[in-house]
């Protein structure tokens, strides 16, 4: 895509910005939930990243995308041909949108249709699903999003794989994605189970300030008048954005958490009463990222601080009716448990 | 600088350089959100429309996904024995506008489909067609949802419009080339900037879509005019046009701040960005002497408020809180059996039409037995299909439920009571937030009824609504029983199926026209408890009275409601047995 905005030149949203790096680095992570004002470059922030992120391997011609480096969590055509060497090609990583009233065919995939009619085949046509794995799936408005459709998703995003047995297809692929979700929730809330589904969430305002809501503007003008020389300034920008994530990748794996910081975890969870232990795990996961993607060798109490909030906000077990700020909450236990 | 006093040809005026600019690039402004009753009016903007841009492409209401964005010819394909595609119509739309007649009632992925087309392959830059979206809704009806809105950039009011006046402009087909070729190419000067993002600041509008538009409208202004340079007046017509009926907020108080306390600062106008700082920075001495210019920002702030309609402004001091979020508070409308989504219901026979798809098995089913009837097909094929062998897959959904609360906060309905009915509530709120139901509360108290809180699932505000409830006065029986009738219709009309819980004693002594009066108030009372009858809107009626009260048990009979008398109910046995006949009744 020649014309997405760089995701350099983006202006403030650090907690946007920071949540979207962290599920770059580790997918396992999680997805983000957006939650915040129109207008505020949500959907410009994630396509940015997408768009610096290095291509993808992925096997030649399948409809999935699957990585020819693995073998398993691969769709089935992929998996009977592992034998031989797959031929590669590269693909840009996919973020694909779901729109707020598709139906289940259009994002679990369907009959195809038309080989049906003309050459009485019987065979899937792949669905919005399929097309986001290994990338980003982004829902504008998730929570005006139908239940049956959030169903379909939390299922999906839990197993990391789509199972589609209708119209006599019996069709089992892999669809490891990154939700990332965006709305108001002044027009509706969420289902908790698939807050929970969540790994991070933040809140996006407009900012207040003056000159910043001008830098936006203008950037972003200068942007459309001349897409290419744009992107040309903010090359230099990218490229470094680029090499932090690849190095952050690469350093994930060496990187632990010692028993001190895992005992801060849990006790953070336990002082806020999160529901199960997907919460420590989420926390654990993006400490490593976050660690990674400063460089750093050690996960420090400062890197729990800036990613407690982002973890945990959204899986406070609360009234409903409470209106009490989350983060307030959030704070409050940081001090508690970690100290200032 | 007095823009208050426009005249009615200046209306129609304003109209015609509304259509140049868009004409200009419909992309670049995303389009047009016009509101106009269906009338002469309106079909005269349109011809003027298809006068300027080409094409023009109408999409119906009932639009299917295959049409709007091209598919496979199903009847066409099985004629001609090879799959015929068709284009859609979006497709068809390149370059041009698509008009959506009745788009505040377009099914949302309708829209959410649009949208996506236009943000397609750019998020940004041409996205390749406008969209003018037709309105028609009343004043408190649904509207388009703000997501949608707020990505139109022009929003026209075409209902202030008399049918005498007449829509011009000066600037013919070549005008309109000349801009389109040029618009690109101005710039905008740093104060410019300055004061599009001060006003919209200053008038709450947050999204930052709204700034880039305006600077966009600017200078397609400009460029129509044929000059080579943005000039303010530019700046202020687009600021007019764009963010001013997008105001959420009227900025702390204009004239005050207008007001010349201190002598002059040294600085001279023209303002430049750092002064403009300064002011930020300085707000109580930030005017300038009345000798002076006034700084652009503040000149295009009183510009844009003198533009913002009358009924927006009685709206907004209203409404503290602002209009955020308010079109999309209408639920969108849920079809209880559903061709689209669901669980699954056995095929039925019939054309896929309306985004329905195909079954294929279902319809090679019914060709099969009827071969020997028919000519064998020609081509090599099979089967011999008919479009009568058409099968379609359906679904049954559950439909939406919105709870309607009307409560009695007159005096009579002592205020102890209020609160256990607030409390039970709440209680209930808690569960229906478990069930995803809608919400609306009304109440009713000294002469007139009012919503509290249109339909929505945002129970923090329900709760909100609730708690800054007053009580005291008389009971407008009549009146809050017309509204609670008024929004079940609204609602059903929308295909949620609405449920009426009333909360009160039934002591009505305040007729509909708001004046007091026992005998007249029943009356009226009356009437609209048969009505509710009449609409088979189904209804639980919580006697709030401290006794069993004869009278309400009357009023919950007429109006075949369901009678629960609550003498001194805490507030989880009042929830308790509300949620037992609510299910019952959904049930």
């Amino acid at each position: 895509m020649a014309s997405t905005f760089p995701f350099s030149a983006i202006v403030g949203q650090e907690d946007m910005i920071l949540a979207i790096q962290i599920v770059a680095v580790d997918p396992s992570v999680g997805g983000v939930l957006v939650l915040g004002d129109r207008g505020t470059g949500k959907s410009t922030a994630v396509r940015g990243l997408a768009d610096l992120l290095p291509p993808l391997k992925v096997v030649a011609g399948c409809p999935y995308g699957c990585d020819p480096a693995k073998t398993a969590g691969v769709c089935a055509q992929c998996s009977a041909a592992s034998q031989g060497k797959p031929k590669v090609e590269t693909r840009p990583v996919p973020v694909v949108d779901l729109p707020l009233g598709a139906s289940e065919d259009r994002v679990v995939g369907a009959l195809d249709l038309e080989k049906a009619l003309s050459q009485g085949v019987k065979s899937f046509a792949p669905g919005l699903l399929a097309q986001a794995n290994r990338g980003f799936l982004y829902i504008d408005e998730v929570n005006l999003l139908e239940d049956h459709l959030v169903d379909l998703l939390i299922d999906v995003a839990a197993s990391g794989e789509n199972l589609v047995e209708r119209e006599g297809l019996s069709v089992r692929h892999p669809a490891r994605f990154v939700l990332v979700g965006s709305g108001n929730p002044e027009e509706g809330e969420l289902r908790p189970q698939l807050l929970d589904r969540f790994g991070l969430s933040v809140e996006v305002k407009t900012p207040q300030a003056l000159d910043l809501r001008v830098e936006v503007v203008r950037r972003r003008d200068a942007f459309e008048r001349d897409p290419q020389a744009f992107r040309q300034k903010w090359e230099a920008a990218n490229e470094a954005q680029r090499k932090k994530i690849v190095a952050a990748r690469k350093r994930l794996p060496n990187l632990d958490l010692d028993d001190e910081m895992l005992h801060l975890c849990a006790a953070l969870c336990q002082r806020l009463g999160t529901d199960g232990l997907r919460a420590e795990l989420t926390l654990m996961r993006s400490l490593r990222a976050l660690a990674a993607l400063n460089g750093k060798a050690k996960v420090t109490r400062q890197d729990l601080q800036r990613v407690a909030p982002l973890v945990l906000r959204h899986r406070l077990r609360r009234n409903p009716l409470d209106d009490t700020g989350s983060d307030a909450r959030v704070q409050r236990a940081l001090q508690e448990v970690v100290g200032s | 600088m007095n823009l208050t006093d426009r005249s009615e040809s200046q209306a129609g005026s304003e109209l015609g350089w509304a259509l140049a600019a868009l004409a200009v690039s419909p992309m670049a402004l995303g389009g047009a959100w016009v509101r106009a009753d269906h009338g002469p009016v309106r079909d005269q903007w349109l011809a003027f429309l298809k006068d300027k841009v080409t094409p023009c492409v109408r999409v119906p209401f009932n639009v299917d996904d295959e049409r709007l964005l091209g598919g496979l010819d199903l009847t066409a394909s099985l004629a001609h024995g090879t799959s015929v595609w068709h284009p859609g119509l979006l497709t068809q739309a390149e370059q041009g506008v698509v008009i959506l007649p009745m788009a505040e009632r377009l099914d949302a992925s309708v829209l959410a489909r649009i949208l996506q087309a236009q943000e397609r392959d750019t998020e940004s830059l041409p996205a390749r067609f406008g969209v003018v979206a037709l309105d028609e809704s009343l004043e408190d009806e649904r509207t388009l949802p703000s997501s949608f809105a707020e990505r139109l950039g022009l929003w026209l009011d075409l209902r202030q419009l008399s049918p005498h006046d007449e829509i011009f402009t000066d600037f013919d087909a070549a005008d309109i080339a000349h801009a389109r070729a040029h618009w690109l190419q101005l710039t905008l000067s740093d104060a410019q900037w300055l004061a599009i993002c001060q006003t919209a600041q200053a008038l709450g509008v947050d999204s930052l879509r709204a700034p880039q538009m305006t600077a966009r409208l600017a200078r397609i202004l400009a460029a129509l005019q044929a000059r080579s340079t943005v000039e303010d007046h530019d700046v202020v017509r687009a600021i007019q046009w764009v963010i001013s009926p997008r105001a959420t907020v009227l900025p702390q108080n204009p004239s005050e701040e207008a007001a010349p306390p201190e002598p002059a600062p040294p600085e001279p106008t023209p303002p430049d960005p750092q002064d403009a700082e300064q002011q930020d920075n300085n707000d109580s001495e930030n005017t300038a002497p009345p000798t002076e210019l006034p700084p652009l920002e503040d000149v295009v702030l009183a510009a844009a408020i003198a533009a913002l309609p009358d009924k927006l402004l009685d709206r907004l001091t209203l409404n503290p809180q602002g209009l955020r979020g308010a079109g999309s508070q209408g639920a969108r409308g849920v079809q209880r059996h559903s061709v689209h989504r669901g669980r699954p219901l056995p095929p039925r026979p019939g054309r896929p039409h309306q985004g329905a798809r195909l079954h294929v098995l279902a319809t090679l089913r019914s060709a099969i037995p009827r071969q020997k009837l028919r000519t064998p097909p020609k081509h090599g094929a099979l089967l011999a299909l008919r479009p009568d062998d058409f099968h379609c897959h359906h679904y049954a959904q559950q439909s939406a439920t919105c709870l309607i609360f009307a409560v009695d906060a007159s005096g009579s309905a002592a205020v102890q009571r209020l609160a256990e009915a607030k409390g039970a509530v709440e209680l209930l709120l808690n569960q229906s937030y478990a069930r995803r139901d809608w919400v609306c509360v009304l109440a009713f108290r000294a002469g007139q009824a009012q919503v509290l809180l249109p339909p929505t699932r945002s129970l923090v505000r329900a709760k909100r609504a609730l708690s800054g409830l007053p009580a005291g006065g008389g009971t407008p029986l009549a009146s809050g029983l017309k509204l609670a009738l008024e929004v079940a219709t609204q609602q059903a009309r929308q295909g949620v199926t609405p449920l009426l819980v009333v909360l009160s004693d039934g002591r009505a002594n305040v007729n509909l026209q708001g004046m007091g009066g026992r005998e007249e108030a029943q009356k009226d009372a009356h009437a609209l408890a048969q009505a509710c009858a009449q609409q088979r809107l189904s209804s639980l009626w919580l006697d709030t009275s401290m006794q069993p009260d004869p009278l309400a048990k009357q009023w919950a009979n007429l109006m075949q409601a369901r009678y629960l008398p609550m003498p001194y109910a805490q507030s989880e046995r009042m929830a308790d047995a509300m949620r037992h006949v609510v299910s019952g009744m959904r049930s």
